[in-house]
């Protein structure tokens, strides 16, 4: 084995349709639920034993080309607002840089200790993961399992915070068009800063993204998630490119992911036409929460390879066998079910084409 | 005479006007007030339909069918007044009710600030200030409804008939002006309008009696109706209340038929004549299976200018929105409008194809251009995409290409769809044999890369994180932003192509 690859994993069939399966499922949930689905991918890398900052710098390459290919079509749906994706990518581009270097430093041993080498990174990865993810899916199933009743009073994400901060008038202040609202510089700041950094940290700079225009910036969520995936392409390429620059991208996963994903996120859209939107929340929140469970169960590991815990190091492969099992089966579940309503759908549309024509007898008309 | 619908901003004085043109002709008088009252008696939650508006960015499901109900409440209540002769209505956004009616006096005020201001302090008793706050937070409020509930932009001038500028016009003036306007021909009701008057009616009807039924209260139906055909579309997870919906229609006075299709959207197809014997016919049936899509027709008939001209009296007598001629319904009395077109531009049989095979979304005649279009389909403008047929067939193959494209900008402008031509259609949309042939070099190249990569992995690595890497940090990061998403284009292109060989996309 070469010296760079220890970077690098060996990548034999078994892995490959591995990553090619993790590629699939993450392509099957991000078109299911409009992320990018790292959030599955990034931990499912992780567990088949690539580092962790390997992982996440392959798979913001992967994001790259697939935001690349995606926003072309929301553009064109008129739902990108480029102005304020240029401020926000701006802004980005620290958060970014922010995490590529974190996750350098302790990738090459930052953490001291005598520490196997990444398992810092790992450490760190996979507790910004836990800590953020289980914010999101908590919040989202909190929204779901409300009574339908409050639900409707609610109606919708609030607009509290953007009203409030609204207030302040903070000056300069940046009118976009196409989102139509007006977003001070210094709030659009942290929330670009934000988004970099987890971007750039664990690869799901998206669930901030995008929650932080609706609710922090007003902005329409259709415009929101346009813009995001817009924004997505150049924090991608610049996540790439400084990756890529510090050799952590490993271009053999990411083109193993493409050929699952691709593939996958076509089908997760076509799910989410037929399913409606509670369900879907429903879903997304369970899923997250298993694959935050599942990165949490591989935090010891980290640990104790740090020197922080003292445990058995014949526990890792339990550890990292109960993690992937985890993993796994939450996307494994998740994605089964879309597809069990795509081709329950595909199949109604082929079988049960109908218009039903009811002609009123001349006798019993009321004209 | 004329429906004159005057579109008053809370505090202004759109009252006033209205109770000074009803004292001057007797015409029966609504209020938006009124109405939301009785919508409000019927169940139509429209106080949280508002303050969701307001407050938050995303509307629920369940409050945009409240949206639905309430525009079909207040249209199927003006429409029952306005059949027995003349009224005034006055109200936020109220010129931008019954579209397409070309008997309605769309009236829009410009009252000085000032005097809603002291208008505010007189009736809440709030300081000036105060006052103009609440003033102007209301009016970003009013804003975000009409651009919820109408998509509209109620600063638009387009959309008035007539403007009063009430800085140096005193209300009586405006009202004797008004009484004037109501008077012009151009406002006199024609058979076209009052058909559209009476499609509008039917369709509110037969939304509101789906909403009150319990089998089909709460579905996502889209519901149209012209010349006494109800369509129906409704989205394929809600398959089993089909049957219930043409149960609950079947003794909704005026309607003659009901046609119910299971469809998750719909596309729009404008023309001037179908025919169900073409392969473009095929082609967007196809695309409509494929998306499970129902399909609208919508005859075009260009008015002077843009292509023959239908004669006066074709203009008085040809309805501005018509159902197809086979389908005409006479209940055994012959209609007075007997000069009803010989040639629907093969419409009736088109349709009738469509409700054969199961995607029909109902059919109707538009006499004009883009505005008439943008009007007759703007209250049920949910369509995924817009094909624009052959249109504009009298005149030169490049006059046809650029008032094609012009209609079409500002249709996906208004509607915010998808418009392509007909000829677009196979290359975006299809599977044929340019795109067999594509999918197949696209595929080619793709093994290319794939071997390419995997055959050399070792000198790859070493490029990606080894000595060589360290050589050419620059190089290889820019080769690996530069390659990625050339894989990535590559391969959803094969992706995208195989998908939609077997009707996936």
């Amino acid at each position: 084995m070469h010296h760079f690859l220890v970077n690098f994993i060996q990548i034999d069939v078994g892995i490959a349709l591995q990553v090619v399966l993790l590629g699939f499922i993450g392509g099957v949930l991000s078109g299911f639920i409009g992320s990018g689905g790292a959030f599955f991918m990034t931990p499912g890398m992780m567990n088949l034993g690539v580092e962790g900052v390997v992982a996440v710098a392959s798979n913001i390459t992967h994001k790259f080309g697939k935001a690349m290919v995606g926003s072309r079509k929301h553009g064109e749906a008129g739902n990108v607002d480029k102005k304020l994706a240029v401020c926000v990518l701006i802004t980005a581009i620290f958060g970014i840089q922010l995490a590529v270097w974190i996750n350098s430093f302790l990738f090459k041993g930052g953490a001291g200790h005598g520490a196997a080498k990444g398992a810092g990174a790992n450490l760190y990865i996979s507790l910004v993961f836990v800590c953020i993810l289980l914010v999101v899916a908590l919040s989202m199933l909190r929204d779901v399992l409300r009574p339908s009743g409050e639900g409707e009073e609610g109606s919708g994400p609030s607009r509290k915070i953007a009203d409030f901060l609204a207030r302040f008038n903070l000056p300069p202040m940046i009118h976009f068009k196409v989102a139509d609202t007006k977003v001070s510089v210094w709030i659009l700041a942290p929330v670009g800063i934000a988004t970099g950094y987890l971007a750039g940290t664990i690869g799901v700079g998206g669930f901030i993204g995008v929650p932080a225009m609706i609710y922090v910036f007003g902005v329409p969520t259709a415009v929101a998630t346009g813009t995001e995936l817009y924004l997505a392409m150049f924090m991608g390429a610049y996540g790439a490119l400084s990756y890529a620059f510090q050799g952590f991208v490993d271009i053999r996963l990411t083109m193993l992911l493409y050929l699952g994903s691709l593939l996958g996120i076509y089908l997760g859209v076509y799910g989410v036409k037929v399913v409606n939107e509670r369900y879907i929340r429903l879903v997304t929140s369970v899923i997250i929460i298993l694959c935050v469970l599942s990165r949490g169960i591989a935090i010891p590991m980290y640990l104790r390879q740090l020197g922080y815990l003292a445990i058995d190091p014949g526990w890792d492969k339990y550890f990292n066998l109960v993690s992937k099992f985890f993993l796994f089966a939450s996307g494994s579940t998740g994605t089964l079910l879309i597809l069990y309503h795509v081709i329950r759908a595909y199949r109604q549309r082929r079988g049960i084409q109908k218009s039903l024509r009811v002609i009123k007898p001349v006798s019993t008309q009321t004209v | 005479m004329p429906i004159v619908l005057i579109s008053s901003s809370p505090h202004g004085v759109g009252k006033e006007l209205a109770r000074e043109l009803e004292r001057k002709t007797g015409w029966p008088m609504f209020s938006r007030e009124q109405l939301v009252e009785q919508a409000h008696d019927q169940g139509i939650k429209l106080s949280r339909l508002e303050t969701s508006i307001v407050k938050s960015p995303v509307i629920p499901e369940k409050l945009a069918r409240e949206k639905e109900l309430y525009l079909a409440f207040v249209t199927a209540k003006l429409c029952e007044n306005a059949r027995e002769g003349n009224l005034i209505y006055y109200g936020r956004a109220g010129h931008l009710l019954l579209p397409g009616v070309s008997h309605r006096l769309r009236v829009g005020l410009g009252v000085p600030r000032q005097m809603r201001v002291d208008n505010v302090v007189h009736d809440l008793r709030l300081p000036p200030e105060k006052a103009a706050e609440y003033i102007d937070q209301l009016d970003g409020d009013i804003e975000k409804w009409v651009h919820f509930v109408h998509r509209q932009d109620a600063r638009d001038p387009v959309q008035y008939d007539i403007f009063f500028n009430l800085q140096n016009m005193s209300l009586a003036n405006a009202a004797v002006l008004l009484c004037d306007t109501a008077e012009l021909p151009d406002f006199r009701p024609t058979p076209a309008s009052t058909k559209r008057l009476d499609d509008l009616y039917l369709a509110a009807r037969a939304q509101l009696r789906l909403s009150e039924d319990e089998h089909t209260r709460g579905l996502d139906l889209g519901v149209r109706a012209v010349g006494g055909v109800v369509t129906v579309t409704y989205m394929p997870r809600q398959e089993a209340a089909a049957q219930s919906i043409s149960q609950v229609l079947q003794d909704l006075e005026g309607c003659q038929e009901n046609v119910c299709t299971m469809a998750e959207t719909n596309l729009l197809w404008i023309q001037e004549a179908f025919d169900p014997n073409t392969e473009n016919f095929k082609q967007i049936t196809r695309l409509a299976q494929r998306w499970g899509a129902a399909v609208e027709l919508l005859r075009l008939v260009p008015r002077s200018g843009d292509a023959p001209v239908p004669t006066a009296s074709q203009a008085q007598e040809e309805p501005r929105s018509q159902k197809p001629v086979k389908q005409v319904y006479t209940g055994g009395v012959e209609d007075d409008d007997t000069e009803a077109p010989a040639d629907d531009g093969g419409l009736a049989d088109t349709q009738e194809e469509l409700v054969a095979i199961g995607r029909s979304a109902g059919g109707f005649t538009v006499v004009g251009g883009t505005h008439e279009i943008i009007e007759a389909v703007e209250g049920n403008s949910h369509y995924s995409l817009v094909i624009l047929g052959n249109l504009f067939l009298d005149k030169a193959a490049e006059t046809r290409k650029r008032q094609t494209r012009e209609l079409g900008l500002s249709i996906r402008d208004r509607l915010k769809a998808a418009v392509i031509t007909i000829d677009e259609l196979q290359s975006r949309f299809m599977f044929g044999k340019k795109q067999a042939l594509k999918a197949l070099v696209y595929a080619a190249a793709l093994v290319c890369l794939y071997t390419a990569v995997f055959h050399f992995q070792d000198p790859i690595l070493n490029l990606l994180g080894g000595e060589l890497h360290a050589k050419w940090k620059w190089a290889v990061a820019i080769t690996v932003v530069v390659f990625v998403p050339l894989v990535a284009y590559t391969y959803s292109t094969v992706t995208g192509l195989l998908l939609k060989l077997i009707d996936i996309d």
